[in-house]
């Protein structure tokens, strides 16, 4: 696959070596709810302790050392609780962690100095910001519930309520805005500042998108792909 | 993901030369993304993915796929396609590659190659963010909420025009959201909040 430095996780690397080459992997295994204390355990011996699907978890991992999945890798994927766990958890990360940290920081920067610049950040943000948490409320409340029922096959369905479609244009949107708001501080608007504040805050925002980047892949690169294919499964 | 630095795939199975070229490309200060791809399938795929400007090609991977290269050709027509030689190939056979180097050859003359195609061919995109007067009241109607169409009307151009300064400003500045681009308006004082 493309150039990358890291290492290609596969089921018997083990975790220790692989956290120690890429610490971004701690944030993927919160997101599954696996402990750090990971031993000298291998990736299959951990996935198997805390059940996870050994196929999502590499799928998952991989993106994290920057490998693509194969089309053909996602058809190791026997269950999409994993995954639905790993996207809720995200989720929970956004909303409880990033967006805030964001948000403290831009109170932070105007403190000292609030200027029009402020102020027209401020606003953008805020905006954003409220797009965000409607697009994880609506993907909590009908995207996931919807997936779930498709793994019980017995459960009834709604299907009307949900579309790929716009579940695909929310994505693009909130990647969108969130890089709009890298440009707009790197490239063009010089906030009066400390520094220390200004690198935190985008320091944050750079862990925010890389995360984001690797959730919507999941999204609708592995999940979708997935559910279409059990759902077909179902049918057949 | 950043538009602004230019990319290089290398179509080449062997890592201590593709190595060898990453280093001597970066050493030689000019700023360049770098893709590592073995086979010709997997190039097509990282064209789809990534944009990228230039490919070096090991000319034995596509000597006996010429129609397959051809089609490939075809589908990224501004790639610039240079072969990486370390064996003899027949003359004719390496008119399919836009140049070509040896790797004996000095590393400068290497680096010459890729960059002089690049700067002849490549049309940049402003790089300075700089907006033509043009843009700026394109910008301006735009994030007062005008559509396409009524930018147009107003200016008295075509919505195609409209949309090729949308794309530009977009490119210039980096910010392809409304949202985004009337911070960025209001802050260069193209318009006024009020």
């Amino acid at each position: 696959m493309f150039i990358s430095e890291k290492t290609y996780i596969t089921k018997d690397k083990k975790m220790f070596d692989l956290i120690v080459e890429n610490h971004s992997l701690l944030l993927c295994l919160q997101h599954f709810e696996i402990d750090f204390a990971v031993g000298g355990k291998t990736v299959d011996e951990l996935c198997l302790e805390n059940n996870i699907d050994p196929g999502a978890f590499i799928i998952v991992a991989n993106l994290y050392n920057g490998f693509m999945p194969e089309d053909h890798a996602l058809n190791t994927i026997k269950n999409i609780h994993s995954v639905l766990l790993f996207l809720k958890k995200s989720h929970s990360y956004y909303v409880r962690d990033k967006y805030p940290e964001l948000k403290y920081y831009l109170e932070k920067l105007k403190n000292n100095h609030n200027s029009k610049d402020h102020q027209l950040i401020e606003r953008f943000f805020n905006e954003y910001f409220e797009e965000v948490m409607e697009h994880l409320k609506y993907e909590d409340e009908v995207a996931f519930p919807y997936f779930k029922s498709i793994q019980h096959a017995h459960e009834t369905r709604e299907k009307n309520s949900f579309s790929v479609n716009e579940y695909r244009n929310h994505h693009t949107d909130i990647e969108t805005k969130l890089t709009d708001l890298k440009n707009l501080f790197l490239k063009h608007i010089k906030l009066e500042s400390e520094l220390n504040t200004k690198r935190r805050f985008l320091t944050t925002l750079f862990e925010l998108e890389f995360d984001l980047k690797i959730h919507s892949f999941i999204e609708e690169r592995v999940l979708i792909p997935v559910i279409e294919r059990l759902e077909a499964e179902l049918n057949g | 993901m950043d538009r602004n630095r230019n990319s290089i795939a290398v179509l080449e199975p062997s890592k201590i030369i593709y190595e060898g070229l990453l280093a001597t490309v970066s050493k030689s200060g000019y700023d360049y993304v770098f893709y590592h791809v073995d086979n010709i399938l997997e190039l097509e795929l990282l064209l789809v993915k990534k944009e990228v400007s230039v490919v070096l090609i090991n000319p034995s991977l596509v000597l006996n796929r010429l129609n397959e290269f051809a089609r490939l050709k075809k589908q990224s027509p501004d790639v610039i396609w240079i072969g990486i030689i370390y064996a003899l190939f027949d003359q004719s056979f390496l008119k399919v590659f836009d140049d070509v180097f040896c790797i004996a050859d000095e590393h400068s003359l290497i680096i010459q190659k890729i960059n002089k195609i690049q700067n002849n061919s490549l049309v940049h995109n402003g790089e300075d963010g700089y907006l033509s007067e043009r843009e700026i009241d394109v910008l301006k109607l735009l994030t007062k909420g005008m559509s396409n169409k009524e930018t147009a009307e107003k200016l008295n151009i075509s919505i195609h025009t409209v949309n090729t300064h949308r794309k530009n400003i977009m490119d210039k500045t980096g910010i392809r959201s409304l949202a985004g681009l009337t911070v960025y308006a209001v802050s260069k004082g193209v318009i006024n909040l009020d």
